[in-house]
């Protein structure tokens, strides 16, 4: 129950940010027992390279300070989605922060939107979303894994966020969003194998006033169905692009430095001994040496409102379509 | 056709509204009477009042004065591709001389065209028949050329709605420096890392993005919600242009508290008292705010806050009240920390995190590398600070058409962004 509001007590329950070292972040329940997978309630110990952690002891810390380990220390911190989307179980492919930021930006979320998502996959994205648009917003997502549309309602309620989100288990490429979200959504998010498919059916489910759509799609013939799919449709504004981080490790560097003044001269015995190397010190920010060159390729576009739709058709230079409503 | 109820999708007088043509943007007051100078063209912008957003207009020549345009809402444009009928074309483009003088309209012949009657099909038309190569031209070749041409005579505006994604698209395409070199992708993760949503009280350090910071900041954190925006800055006035374009309604607009940097502090250490609920009455003030910091005014002064600080001289100013409602949220500490600078950043974060609550994120953005490389030796020379990050994006868009999808010839370089966990020690 630790992702609606800031919290400055961890409750039994919570999920918390284990944060050891930058690259050793982890999530964990705070709380006593679990269930092991045989069944039997057995203490929550979570093993880090620097120890067992007794879960159940962190009730009543306050987040934001230093809890020891025996070979060592961390921290404890609240999380957010975005320490979420680094910690989450896996149950997909995920969307990571930089995309994620730029999808929440571009579709233009405040607090009170309505959006629609799909898939759900495990979660990553929705959270993002649940923050920008509460409280009087809402989050609809769905996902035709039954397991998965499953697990996800599970983890939103655990987290608090029940009120902000629901789950739906269906076929958004064959069935839509259904009846009860035409003309809802502020905005859809489409992360599908078939992302043209749902986009028509994205469109009765925005606004007579409009709104906007994203699609994430890592491959190249994906975005060029879609965008055809959308000019078709009446789609403007339609923009592709990409975008990827890269985290620089901050060093202070010691660089050997070469003398060559003395070759100049003849030998006169004042030339620098070959030991005594000269150093000098710089400070650098290195790229790490390698990182993922590629996520996805994110094709944003808005649906104009009604009353210039068909103008918007016609200027999309695409043949004038006979059932759109 | 829809009934627009509450007007909001009306284009009213007093609207800021975003005029595009093509992928040229520029934000525009409407007013009574008003022109807009968009590029090469003048233009009377009367007729778009009472009409609706996302409507399409066509620039019109007025009669009698051939440099002045009207405006027409259209219900239908004609595309140059589309209805001119090409005869023929080029195998490949092995015939076309390199310098051969091809055109043979002048450029006084085109004025005359266009200023009878702007229509980018008839003057592509007349460019075309005009032209000694453009039947030797590939068909590939010819469609660039009429839509470049189109691009250049297009007469049609469409009348949007000014957002954050609009807005930082378009003051980065103008001139980046505007933003302080800000781009979308910057902006979209400043956002998130710091957290801000619809509830907590924000601290913004902005040296002057056109307004963009803390119009963002306040957008995410929405209206009829508890979040608070304290926006600090360098002059006397801050930059405005993005925040009043929004028209937050006023509710969420009183939520975002201006100040300048070195007055609220000064109030924050020299006058407790102004602040701590015991005494509300108090205030021997008399500072200046405009001997305090003669360094800038940043442009766009605000006539309302003049006038405030002009009535009433016993009464405190308004901007000693928005010190005083500022210093009492530093007072209970903040959520977040976002610090988007010209300046070196090490000595601003020196003096705002002590304001910031264990267990919260700060932002640090810069358009150089070394002042944040300098920000994180200070920062692990803290023992408070944890999981502290430099990154900068790599973004590029894309041309997606049948058969020629590719990246867009041109792209750019953002800035680099600088996160960490404050921890309570
Ligand atoms: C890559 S995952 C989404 C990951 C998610 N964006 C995240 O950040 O965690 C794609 C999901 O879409 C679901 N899916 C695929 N086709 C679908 C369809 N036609 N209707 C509903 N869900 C679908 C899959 O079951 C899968 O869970």
């Amino acid at each position: 129950m630790s992702f609606d509001g800031y919290k400055d007590e961890i409750n039994e329950g919570d999920t918390v940010i284990l944060y050891l070292t930058i690259t050793q972040v982890y999530s964990i329940k705070a709380q006593p027992k679990i269930v092991n997978k045989k069944g039997n309630e057995v203490e929550n110990v979570f093993q880090t390279p620097y120890g067992a952690l007794k879960c159940g002891e962190l009730i009543g810390k306050s987040y934001g300070t230093k809890i020891s380990l025996s070979k060592g220390w961390g921290y404890v911190l609240q999380p957010t989605p975005e320490l979420w989307t680094i910690t989450l179980p896996h149950r997909t492919q995920i969307i990571y922060t930089p995309d994620i930021s730029m999808i929440i930006l571009q579709l233009e979320l405040c607090p009170g939107s309505m959006v629609i998502e799909s898939g759900t996959g495990s979660g990553s994205l929705s959270h993002a979303l649940i923050r920008a648009v509460k409280p009087h917003g809402h989050v609809y997502t769905f996902d035709f894994h039954e397991v998965r549309a499953k697990t996800a309602t599970e983890e939103f309620k655990d987290h608090g966020l029940a009120s902000y989100v629901t789950v739906g288990h269906r076929d958004v490429c064959e069935d839509g969003f259904g009846e009860h979200m035409t003309g809802k959504a502020d905005a859809v998010f489409l992360d599908l194998p078939h992302p043209w498919l749902a986009i028509p059916h994205a469109l009765t489910s925005i606004k007579t006033t409009g709104g906007r759509l994203c699609s994430f799609s890592p491959c190249i013939e994906q975005v060029q169905k879609s965008c055809l799919m959308l000019l078709k449709l009446g789609f403007q504004d339609i923009q592709t692009l990409e975008v990827l981080q890269t985290q620089y490790s901050v060093q202070q560097r010691s660089i050997p430095v070469i003398n060559l003044d003395f070759v100049k001269a003849e030998k006169d015995g004042s030339e620098p001994e070959k030991k005594e190397r000269e150093m000098m010190k710089t400070v650098t920010g290195l790229p790490p040496a390698s990182s993922p060159g590629h996520t996805g390729y994110l094709t944003f576009a808005t649906l104009p409102p009604v009353w210039c739709r068909s103008l918007q058709i016609s200027l999309n230079e695409e043949d004038i379509l006979t059932s759109v409503d | 056709m829809e009934i627009d109820s509450d007007m909001s999708n009306t284009i009213k007088v007093g609207d800021f509204v975003v005029v595009q043509r093509q992928g040229y943007t520029k934000l525009h007051k409407v007013k009574a009477h008003s022109r807009l100078i968009l590029g090469s063209f003048n233009i009377e912008m009367d007729n778009v009042i009472g009409e609706k957003y996302y409507d399409t207009f066509q620039m019109k020549n007025m009669p009698g004065n051939r440099k002045l345009y009207t405006v027409e809402k259209v219900e239908q444009t004609n595309s140059a591709v589309e209805s001119l009928s090409i005869e023929q074309s080029g195998a490949d483009n092995r015939h076309i001389p390199n310098n051969a003088e091809s055109q043979g309209l002048t450029k006084d012949d085109i004025d005359k065209l266009k200023d009878e009657e702007l229509s980018s099909n008839i003057i592509v038309e007349q460019l075309i028949s005009n032209s000694k190569t453009f039947s030797l031209r590939t068909g590939y070749s010819q469609e660039k050329y009429i839509k470049k041409k189109e691009k250049k005579y297009f007469e049609y505006i469409q009348i949007k709605k000014p957002s954050i994604r609009i807005m930082g698209q378009m003051f980065y395409r103008q001139d980046p420096t505007k933003t302080l070199g800000i781009r979308i992708d910057d902006l979209s993760q400043i956002l998130t890392y710091a957290n801000i949503h619809q509830e907590g009280n924000h601290l913004l350090y902005d040296s002057g993005t056109s307004g963009l910071m803390p119009a963002a900041i306040t957008n995410s954190i929405g209206s009829q919600t508890t979040g608070c925006l304290i926006h600090m800055h360098p002059g006397n006035e801050c930059q405005k242009n993005g925040f009043v374009a929004m028209q937050f309604p006023i509710e969420q607009a009183e939520r975002c508290i201006n100040v300048n940097l070195y007055s609220v502090l000064r109030c924050y250490y020299q006058q407790k008292d102004s602040f701590s609920d015991s005494s509300e009455t108090k205030s021997d003030t008399n500072t200046d705010q405009n001997l305090e910091n003669g360094a800038k005014n940043n442009e766009e002064s605000e006539p309302t806050s003049k006038k405030a600080r002009l009535e009433e001289p016993n009464q405190k100013k308004s901007w000693q009240l928005d010190n005083e409602r500022a210093c009492k949220i530093l007072d209970q500490k903040v959520d977040s920390l976002i610090v988007t600078a010209k300046e070196h950043p090490v000595n601003i974060v020196k003096a705002l995190l002590p304001f910031l609550r264990g267990n919260r994120s700060l932002v640090v953005f810069s358009l150089l590398k070394e002042p944040l490389q300098d920000l994180y030796f200070y920062l692990k020379s803290r023992v408070d600070i944890v999981s502290i990050k430099l990154s900068n994006n790599f973004m590029r868009d894309y041309q997606v058409l049948p058969d020629r999808t590719h990246p867009e010839v041109n792209m750019n370089y953002g800035g680099y962004i600088l996160t960490g966990f404050k921890l309570i020690c």
